[in-house]
């Protein structure tokens, strides 16, 4: 029984397994490919021992979720108070509908040139990109969870006497929290994306800093780590979301 | 005196947007208080459109709903409201979802939870107290739902076919339950139901709507002695009469 359970779980290893065992007989042992173009998995294995014991790839981890969750925090705020009032007041929605879809789709990361005219280099202009980012998804999904509260809770609240305020805050809010929480699920997913970019262009630091200055210095395995990097916190952080949603019941 | 209801009128637009419905055509009716009066009749007959008028959940076009005298324009805490689909806060667990009323009302919420473990006690439900409402069964959900309601006691209790949903036993508890506490108060209920045996057994008046537009067709005075037994001839008969009124009055 336990086998069956262990194999279950170890199965989703074989592929890249194998696909590490390709890529060994490739770079290092049949050397095709010559390590400045991109290197074997010895050498990426030899980078990170070397990033994470200078520290410098834990300063990059910190250096770039510091402005993430930044990013994400200042987007929450908004997204969610702004999301609940337009969601609430239909005129409000219309008065900003066109506005909303028209700078919806506009990517993040075509903000990067006025981020950098309005923020100069450092952390606050990827912080703005990521916020960018974040905001639609979180406003957008927080608009559809107040439109898809139950209207026997509205009524039944009404009943109670509650003031519109307290309608916002005790029962539109909670309502909504489900769809919030997916809002920051692909909030989360796309600052990442963003935040790398802002630090390839407008930082001068994190881990999309990292990966662009190690490969002009052909230091290509660094760029990998910082790539898997990337890779493993999206999985925990979709992970540490999924966890959450299993949470809410209702 | 609690509602007087003068020639009201209400009609929607159906979903396809082309015709007109005509839900409720020229009521009057009063309703005086401490009565516990049921609305019946067959489906799409108004009666449910009425009571949500009466609690300001929507607005009559023609006519006036007043409510001791005084003009119904929003919902009120004077009026509790029991819906007949599940409304509880599916968030809140159920000693919340009963003090729920009582802390929008600013009360102490020590002796709100006092309370509410009293209520919760006389329905069976003091060990439910820490549960969530998809923990519990249809009858639970619906037994909380009314001790949040009667917990803030408003003088009048508006209900729309609270029981509908739930098995006969749990049903004919529930009812009991539900005179057991109004007779005890002081306070105004009326019960929307399309089961005329429930409303045999609960109201003092039953008022009969006829189908679109409607109507109220006739007011039965209900005067079977309490406690009622659903068993004698003389309730049987006096169901099997209002019956037969609506009967009627599909046949049109």
């Amino acid at each position: 029984m336990t086998e069956i359970k262990l194999y279950d779980k170890l199965d989703v290893l074989i592929l890249p397994v194998i696909l590490i065992i390709i890529w060994y007989i490739i770079c290092d042992l049949l050397m095709l490919i010559p390590s400045y173009m991109f290197p074997g998995p010895i050498e990426v294995v030899n980078s990170f021992i070397n990033l994470l014991v200078s520290g410098k790839l834990l300063k990059d981890i910190i250096d770039t979720l510091y402005k993430v969750f930044l990013g994400l925090f200042l987007a929450a705020v908004v997204g969610i108070s702004l999301g609940i009032i337009l969601g609430w007041s239909r005129r409000l929605e219309r008065l900003c509908s066109l506005i909303i879809s028209v700078l919806r789709p506009i990517p993040p990361i075509a903000w990067i040139p006025f981020s950098i005219l309005w923020f100069g280099i450092g952390t606050a202009p990827a912080v703005f990109i990521i916020f960018l980012g974040c905001v639609f998804p979180i406003l957008v999904s927080t608009i559809d969870g107040v439109h898809r509260t139950r209207g026997v809770l509205i009524e039944a609240a009404q009943s109670f006497g509650v003031s519109n305020l307290q309608m916002l805050t005790e029962v539109i809010l909670p309502a909504t929290v489900p769809y919030i929480v997916s809002g920051l699920k692909v909030g989360i997913g796309i600052a990442l994306m963003c935040t790398i970019a802002g630090e390839m262009i407008g930082s001068s630091s994190g881990i999309g800093y990292r990966i662009l200055t190690s490969t002009s210095l052909f230091d290509t395995g660094s760029t990998v780590v910082g790539m898997l990097v990337i890779g493993v916190i999206g999985i925990i952080f979709d992970y540490i979301f999924t966890k959450i949603q299993e949470q809410i019941f209702w | 005196m609690t509602f007087e209801i003068e020639n009201v009128s209400k009609s929607y637009i159906s979903k396809n947007g082309k015709e007109k419905i005509v839900a409720l055509e020229n009521i009057n009716l009063t309703i005086e208080t401490g009565k516990f009066v049921c609305f019946v009749g067959p489906s799409g007959c108004g009666k449910t459109t009425l009571l949500r008028l009466m609690e300001g959940f929507e607005f009559p076009d023609e006519g006036t709903v007043k409510d001791d005298g005084e003009l119904v324009t929003k919902p009120s805490r004077e009026r509790g409201f029991i819906f007949q689909d599940y409304s509880l806060f599916p968030w809140l667990n159920v000693l919340d979802n009963v003090i729920f009323g009582l802390n929008i009302a600013g009360k102490p919420v020590e002796e709100s939870k006092e309370k509410a473990y009293k209520y919760l006690d006389a329905v069976g439900l003091r060990d439910f107290a820490t549960k969530y409402p998809h923990e519990l069964s249809g009858g639970m959900k619906q037994r909380v739902a009314i001790i949040r309601s009667i917990i803030n006691e408003s003088k009048t209790l508006l209900m729309d076919e609270p029981f509908s949903a739930l098995d006969v036993q749990t049903k004919h508890k529930l009812e009991e339950q539900l005179v057991s506490n109004w007779r005890r108060n002081d306070r105004t209920i009326i019960f929307v139901t399309h089961d005329v045996e429930e409303a045999a057994f609960l109201s003092d008046e039953i008022v009969v709507f006829s189908r679109r537009p409607g109507r109220i067709k006739k007011v039965y005075k209900n005067d079977l002695p309490r406690p009622r037994d659903r068993s004698t001839y003389e309730f049987q008969d006096f169901v099997n009469e209002v019956t037969d009124q609506i009967d009627e009055s599909e046949d049109d």
